[in-house]
């Protein structure tokens, strides 16, 4: 699953310029202790100037009255914590921001899981042929891209010429087409279906390729002690394959908070329907909609901290199964 | 029925109802972009009118050819650039032991969680100092930072796979070390070298949020994932273009992303990176 590196890694530099570094005492020239560095040097430029201190500024920034004079004129207004207890004050954000986005990720979040699990299930069960049927088709659903797969969502339950209110009238069903994308509910349960449909392929690869490294045998002679399919799939599969699912649920997780085309692209998903908000949008459309670039960064450090506390629990399950 | 057949009719079932679900909206996206009805009522499953008409309007009048050479562009610097960067990057992380190393691999594989919502609003400012909103540049740079850490993440694993008595027996050739780099290192990490671009590829083609903040104001620097809006209309859509555009979007991701999946689905794990 993760590229293991080989043994070799761990050994040290390669002896040229300066000789053997040799077990303490003597002292490694100098070149080579700035190899390393100078071939990371372009690197580490790119990703200070335009990761690193970017991240800092958006802390920098919730901390003042950031907006459209401030911008222009370049000058800070310093305000303190008031953009975090404005976002606090604010019932939006506990009426609709956070259960939004919330709410949405553990159901995405199981949703996924659950699906993709089951698919990896049915895909090890399958023959070779309709294992390649399978996992064509579900790399045919990965691949597409968040933003054009958005929009075929989007036609999917288009009010007024979309397929699902066209079979729902021909069934009987409802009599006038009904626009999914106005009630809050319905909203997201087209983000859910969307995100999903997006996201279990990888999960779906990512187990089967942790089910078919699990031995045969022990599985076998579960069964010949009268392990039914169920008892195998939780007293066997799922053990030996928790790292797997660990790593599968935190990354889906991370994925998940951080939605941000797939509502923000959908009709009032982009602030129109203030019910839709999630935090990515909300903060983005306080910036860039109501140029209240200091309060837009509140939210989005309170995003990034969210995101960071489940990346930690990410770090240390990664640091777990190999070296780095 | 035997327990054996019901079972077998029970997966049937299940791969049909899977592969139903999973190829339904790239189907339907396919039928409505062939179809010369599409959008209208009664549209049906398949194009009733087959045509190519949709494809010809978002690629002649629609302006669609000028956002699709956009993000050729973007996408093929933001490869080369952001590929050798990685690559001296990775060597230096895979192949050396220094001080700060695992802070470094941790602050890469950190910075990758950052959502883009945060940094899109210090980005803009920046890019804005720069006096490089509107333009493909400004795009450009921002996406090889995306696209870096994983990069050095993936080709990490690459760099260290290469057997290191490989180097050695160059050293006592007297091979100098850039020679050892250019005539041992580079020909066997290529395939995670392409790998790695076609990731960078995929992100810049298909990034959303920085195309629409800083390209807001320039039509003609659009690139594809944001130029899909021009036939957005106020009242009605024009569904058949949008269906036509979002094919011509998706066809060199799917074709990419079949080439490298496995390698992906690996990196994917380490870096944590969604296309």
């Amino acid at each position: 699953m993760i590229q293991r590196p080989p043994a070799a890694q761990g050994a040290p530099a390669p002896r040229a310029a300066g000789g053997p570094p040799g077990p303490g005492g003597r002292r490694r020239h100098p070149l080579v202790i700035a190899r390393p560095w100078l071939l990371l040097a372009p690197a580490l430029a790119v990703l200070a100037v335009l990761l690193l201190w970017p991240l800092v500024r958006v802390v920098l920034f919730s901390l003042q009255d950031y907006g459209l004079r401030e911008i222009v004129s370049g000058e800070a207004n310093w305000i303190g914590l008031a953009n975090y207890g404005e976002v606090f004050a604010d019932p939006t954000l506990y009426t609709v921001v956070l259960p939004n986005t919330v709410g949405f990720a553990v159901l995405a979040v199981a949703g996924t899981v659950a699906l993709g699990t089951g698919v990896a299930v049915l895909m090890a069960s399958l023959g070779a042929f309709w294992r390649t049927v399978v996992g064509s088709a579900i790399m045919i659903a990965w691949a597409m891209p968040a933003v054009t797969g958005t929009y075929v969502w989007i036609w999917i339950f288009d009010a007024d010429r979309g397929i699902v209110n066209s079979t729902l009238q021909a069934l009987g069903l409802q009599d006038e087409p009904v626009n999914w994308f106005t009630n809050r509910w319905t909203f997201y349960a087209i983000v859910l279906l969307n995100v999903i449909h997006h996201g279990f392929p990888f999960v779906a690869i990512t187990i089967l390729a942790g089910l078919l490294g699990v031995p045969k045998e022990m599985l076998e002679a579960a069964e010949v002690d009268g392990a039914g399919p169920w008892r195998r799939f939780f007293s066997i599969i799922v053990p030996s394959l928790r790292q797997v699912f660990a790593v599968v649920i935190i990354l889906s997780t991370i994925w998940d908070f951080k939605v941000f085309a797939q509502v923000y692209l959908m009709p009032g998903g982009s602030g129109t329907n203030r019910e839709a908000l999630n935090l990515g949008v909300w903060s983005y459309v306080e910036s860039f909609g109501q140029n209240r670039y200091g309060f837009g960064s509140a939210i989005a450090v309170l995003l990034t901290l969210v995101l960071l506390a489940i990346t930690v629990v990410y770090v240390r399950t990664l640091l777990k199964e190999e070296e780095l | 029925m035997t327990r054996r057949t019901r079972l077998a009719a029970l997966k049937a079932v299940l791969v049909a109802a899977l592969l139903a679900f999973t190829l339904f909206p790239a189907f339907w996206m396919l039928s409505s972009a062939f179809d010369a009805r599409a959008g209208a009522a009664g549209q049906g499953l398949l194009p009733q009118e087959f045509t190519l008409a949709n494809f010809e309007y978002v690629l002649t009048e629609g302006g669609f050819d000028v956002f699709l050479r956009n993000s050729a562009i973007v996408a093929l610097v933001t490869v080369l650039a952001s590929a050798v960067l990685a690559l001296l990057a990775s060597v230096a992380v895979a192949r050396f032991r220094f001080r700060f190393r695992t802070a470094m691999l941790l602050m890469i594989l950190i910075v990758q969680m950052v959502p883009l919502e945060a940094l899109v609003i210090p980005l803009f400012v920046q890019v804005r100092d720069l006096q490089l909103l509107n333009t493909l540049l400004g795009l450009v740079i921002v996406y090889v930072a995306l696209s870096l850490p994983f990069g050095i993440w993936m080709l990490r694993g690459f760099v260290a796979a290469v057997p290191k008595e490989l180097e050695e027996a160059a050293y006592l050739d007297g091979a100098s070390w850039g020679r050892m780099f250019r005539s041992v290192l580079l020909p066997l990490v290529m395939p995670g070298l392409v790998a790695t671009s076609v990731f960078s590829f995929i992100t810049a083609w298909n990034e959303f949020i920085f195309a629409m903040t800083l390209l807001g104001g320039a039509t003609e620097n659009y690139t594809v994932a944001i130029g899909l809006k021009q036939f957005f209309g106020e009242h009605s859509n024009d569904w058949g273009s949008i269906m036509a555009a979002s094919t011509i979007i998706t066809i060199p991701v799917m074709v990419f992303f079949v080439l490298v999946q496995r390698k992906l689905a690996s990196g994917l794990v380490a870096g944590a990176v969604k296309g």
